[in-house]
């Protein structure tokens, strides 16, 4: 009962000090902001390329060629391919893409065969608008929610990137990263749109039956086409996307170290702030000291203060952050792939906790130091 | 200092304190031997260093012998732990300090609250002790007041009302009236002198004033660490 009584009073005090609280909140708050921004930014990367158990779908791609500009495989190759011990299905993707380099706002169109859509649909939900709309217009595209949300587009509405403009039929919600920043077009009409030609496409996506034969599988596809004129690379999905966008990777990758000095702030803020109120309060804790007050409760005061000044702090940052990202839609793309930056109830949970955890800590070595210090001589300190 | 009617609340043995300053040992309290009655209104007087805050420190458990022994209400409190003193202090002991020491940010109200929040009673109980020891020292109309708000006698008040707000047994006050004016003082030495008749607590004063020593029952005199002098009033 009397820790709720000495968390209203650290609040009076801290609300009775509002200068000296509202700036470490203000320091609080921003490198929780930085910290949390940096976190959601390495969920996100680690979301689209880690390799999961249950992932099955692997990507052919033009061998020796890294952007979607360069890779050129025959349509062809679908049959060869679909014949594969193990290949339960193969889409034949055209991409093009309006900025090949690492870019903010990137438009990624895909195109897939429209017979291939019913179970190509597996891939996401629709949020809106319908499949038959998009199997009706041979300018259809399927829109996903952050490239529809970013370009402010809704069903109905045209989309124009890369010199081709489609009708939007629907907007997508998907797992997998990838299909959010993404517009799915009839193949026929993209390739003739982008003028790539018929018959040509960028690559195939190859679901197979069972995830450990993955390996396996993509040594038979990569075997099947070696002397061909055009030889092919094959990977798991997510290794492809990992080496396609390895510098943007290798760019959020090293704002780790932003995020740790951020947090190492934060960190340093609260000690400080508790450490001088501590200073310029000794006296005041050998009053409560002669009251009764004992050392576990000038422990509680002193890291509640901490803790308060954290969680509150931790709170506007993390939100801001959140915010920042869920309103921003931010896809950081290259070579037609993109890392869509999304907000996980688990990375605010994580900030929350650090930020009370470092304010925890900030309290530690203060209250160890002021309850081992003598009472008489603390009730004479200046 | 003893009488037939009221048993022995505080007793002194061989106590005595001693310290290093530097290289040299200081030794502020030496061989004291003292029995203090229950309700009694004591004054412990002498020049600076004599030992007087010291002792009174001791008393009020935020200090310890360096040998001897001091027993309050038959619990000798010179083998107690730190954590048993801090304990036993909350509870039997009401601290009255010259400079009041109250926390500015606090109110009169939160200031009087502050040795209840830790102690497991009611908020509604909590509450009704409060107004009831403002009430006590006429500072009922002050209580939302801050300490910056209030005149230093006010001041001192509040700093009695909280020192009571536990009901302890012993009033330990150090210098009370050392900063005060004329009037303020002596509104101050009448109220702990009805407190402590009105509430039957034993009360140990540290004063150079003599005439804030002629409000308590009796005056100790200390020189150097040793008792010289005792006179009832």
């Amino acid at each position: 009962m009397w820790i709720w009584n000495l968390l209203s009073l650290t609040f009076v005090q801290l609300r009775r000090h509002p200068v000296r609280s509202m700036l470490t909140l203000l320091g609080v708050i921003a490198g929780m902001f930085l910290f949390v921004t940096i976190e959601i930014m390495q969920n996100s990367l680690r979301r689209s390329t880690e390799i999961s158990a249950e992932d099955a779908t692997l990507v052919v791609y033009r061998q020796n060629r890294f952007c979607p500009f360069a890779s050129r495989l025959p349509q062809s190759y679908e049959q060869k391919i679909a014949k594969i011990p193990g290949v339960r299905e193969v889409y034949p993707i055209q991409i093009v893409v309006n900025n090949c380099s690492t870019s903010l706002d990137v438009v990624t169109f895909r195109g897939i065969p429209k017979n291939k859509m019913d179970s190509f649909q597996k891939n996401f939900t629709l949020l809106s608008g319908s499949i038959d709309s998009w199997k009706q217009r041979s300018d259809a595209a399927l829109v996903g929610r952050i490239l529809a949300e970013r370009r402010r587009i809704k069903v109905g509405d045209k989309l124009d990137a890369a010199g081709i403009t489609v009708s939007v039929a629907g907007i997508i919600e998907s797992d997998n990263l990838q299909n959010l920043n993404v517009g799915y077009l009839h193949l026929d009409y993209l390739q003739q749109a982008s003028r790539v030609g018929l018959g040509i496409v960028t690559q195939f996506n190859v679901l197979v039956d069972r995830p450990e034969q993955m390996e396996s599988i993509a040594h038979a596809i990569d075997d099947t086409f070696r002397y061909d004129q055009d030889p092919t690379s094959t990977r798991p999905e997510k290794a492809f996307i990992a080496q396609a966008i390895e510098e943007v990777a290798l760019l959020i990758q090293s704002g780790r170290h932003v995020g740790w000095a951020a947090l190492i702030t934060v960190f340093a803020l609260v000690s400080n702030t508790i450490l001088l109120s501590i200073r310029g309060r000794v006296r005041e804790y050998a009053v409560l000291q002669t009251l009764g007050y004992e050392n576990i409760h000038l422990l509680w005061m002193v890291v509640l203060e901490g803790m308060m000044l954290g969680m509150l702090g931790g709170l506007v940052g993390l939100l801001g952050s959140a915010s920042l990202v869920y309103f921003g839609h931010f896809t950081l793309s290259a070579d037609a792939l993109s890392v869509v930056f999304t907000v996980e109830p688990k990375t605010l949970a994580i900030g929350l906790v650090t930020s009370l955890l470092l304010g925890f800590l900030a309290g530690l070595v203060p209250t160890w130091c002021v309850t081992h210090q003598n009472i008489v001589d603390n009730l004479r300190a200046e | 200092m003893k009488s037939q009617s009221s048993p022995i609340i505080i007793s002194c043995r061989n106590l005595t304190k001693s310290y290093y300053k530097g290289d040299t040992v200081v030794t502020p309290l030496e061989n004291l031997d003292l029995d203090l009655e229950k309700g009694r209104f004591l004054a412990l007087m002498g020049p600076s260093g004599s030992g007087k805050t010291t002792l009174l420190n001791i008393i009020a458990g935020i200090d310890s012998p360096t040998s001897g022994s001091i027993t309050i209400n038959n619990q000798e409190i010179s083998r107690m732990s730190r954590s048993q003193l801090t304990r036993w202090r909350g509870k039997s002991i009401g601290y009255i300090f010259q400079l009041y020491h109250l926390i500015p940010v606090l109110t009169a109200y939160e200031n009087v609250e502050l040795p209840l929040l830790i102690q497991k009673i009611s908020r509604s109980e909590r509450e009704k002790r409060v107004l009831n020891v403002l009430e006590l020292v006429g500072l009922e109309d002050r209580m939302s007041h801050f300490p910056r708000q209030l005149s230093g006698g006010q001041e001192q008040r509040v700093a009695i009302a909280r020192a009571l707000v536990t009901d302890p047994m012993i009033l330990v006050a150090d210098e009370p009236t050392g900063d005060l004016d004329a009037a303020s003082a002596q509104n101050i030495l009448s109220l702990l002198r009805q407190l402590g008749h009105d509430l039957h607590k034993t009360i140990v004063m540290v004063t150079h004033d003599v005439k804030a020593a002629s409000y308590a029952d009796l005056t100790l005199h200390l020189e150097k660490g040793k008792l010289i002098e005792s006179s009832p009033l």
